[in-house]
């Protein structure tokens, strides 16, 4: 019995679930890939003032290793369409940090007709931070919390993602029409 | 300070009644510019704003010849904005203009109907209104007579079929048919306001 427990909670990643969860944790990669104005909070956050590498964080161009998506600020529907593409390329277990009011409920551009209004709408949000525009200080606490919330299991975006993709695609497809991804991410990704 | 403020004012208007009377203009590099202009294009409404920058009125149907003439001294065309008077019915074009020689800027103001308007193309001026003329047409819907390339630019193409930018464009109801109309935003009564 004892050699079939332990494979299965290897299988299962039951019993090394803390100890990933940790290590996950402390090994943040982020997608660097300023959205809005958020962006221009990134610099001072990764450079010699707010030094976020401390916390085991590093901005990577790649989405195909990275773990959070910093969404920087408002959306509009050409980059969410970037936006959705990228996130579909990042392995599980991957989170999602919004910067700002734009994401939560189109901020200042509430009534433009080129901001995406509530972002969580078409991809799943675990920490939203309020403010237009957030310091580097409240962007830090963002941070802090969805370590913790990685720690404890609570970032759970990846998971309603997957469990709700009908939900997601069906708002996706609405705003951008059927075959969005044929007609135009073909364009910019060959192998989709 | 009020008294100097109003003095300033004064001064201003004493200057302009000054210049309607007589339409001669200041004896400075930006004054010859003008005067230089409008003796080869007499239809035109030239004057000096500050310096540096300067101001034309050209009707739409010369406005090619005149935008011709211009680049003899002016060697870059910054900008083309465009102002939609509603009231008036018109688009009004602002080709910005800017002399590298003479660092003077230039506004060169045309009107044109807002049914079917229509503009000669400045391409063959300056190649660069190319963009600026997409951009004016995706947003203002306005035709510029012998560019190539006009047509979706930047927008979505449902965005581009209403000329978003128009004042006449009611961006709410826009929002609430193509984002949804599900958020207390936009709560009629505004108990739940949000901003
Ligand atoms: S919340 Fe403010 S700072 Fe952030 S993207 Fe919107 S307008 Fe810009």
């Amino acid at each position: 019995m004892g050699e079939d427990f332990i494979s299965y909670e290897l299988k299962e990643f039951k019993l090394f679930e803390p100890l990933f969860r940790w290590a996950r944790k402390k090994s943040i990669w982020l997608v660097a890939f300023c959205t809005g104005c958020g962006g221009i909070e990134m610099p001072p956050l990764f450079t010699a003032r707010y030094d976020i590498e401390r916390f085991g964080m590093m901005p990577n161009p790649s989405p195909r290793m990275a773990d959070l998506f910093l969404i920087t600020g408002y959306v509009t529907p050409k980059t969410l369409k970037r936006i959705i593409i990228t996130y579909e390329m990042m392995p599980d277990p991957k989170y999602i940090l919004a910067h700002g009011s734009c994401p939560i409920n189109g901020g200042v551009y509430w009534d433009s007709y080129n901001v995406v209004k509530q972002l969580d709408k078409y991809i799943p949000i675990d920490v939203a931070i309020a403010g237009c525009m957030p310091r580097p200080e409240a962007v830090m606490d963002g941070i802090q919390e969805i370590m913790r919330k990685i720690e404890s299991g609570e970032a759970d975006g990846w998971k309603r993602y997957r469990e709700n993709y009908e939900w997601y695609r069906k708002n996706q497809d609405e705003l951008f029409g059927e075959g969005w991804r044929e007609k135009d991410a073909k364009r910019w990704l060959a192998w989709l | 300070m009020a008294v100097n403020d109003n003095k300033v004012e004064n001064k201003v208007e004493t200057v302009e009644k000054a210049e309607e009377k007589k339409p001669e203009l200041p004896n400075t590099k930006e004054g010859r510019l003008v005067k230089e202009l409008l003796e080869k294009a007499p239809y035109a409404e030239g004057s000096v704003r500050r310096e540096k920058r300067i101001e034309f009125k050209v009707p739409a149907e010369r406005i090619h010849e005149f935008l011709e003439l211009a680049s003899e001294r002016f060697e870059m065309l910054m900008q083309i904005s465009v102002v939609d008077w509603l009231k008036e019915n018109q688009f009004e074009l602002v080709y910005q203009l800017w002399s590298v020689s003479e660092s003077v800027h230039a506004f060169v103001r045309t009107r044109v109907p807002r049914e079917n308007a229509e503009v000669p193309t400045a391409m063959d001026i300056w190649p660069v209104a190319e963009t600026y003329e997409r951009e004016a047409h995706e947003f203002f819907g306005i035709n510029f007579k012998g560019n190539p390339r006009l047509g979706p630019f930047i927008l979505e193409p449902r965005e581009y079929e209403k000329h978003p930018l128009r004042k006449d464009f009611n961006t709410l109801s826009y929002v609430k048919t193509i984002y949804g109309d599900d958020f207390d935003r936009y709560d009629e009564s505004k108990t739940n306001y949000v901003i």
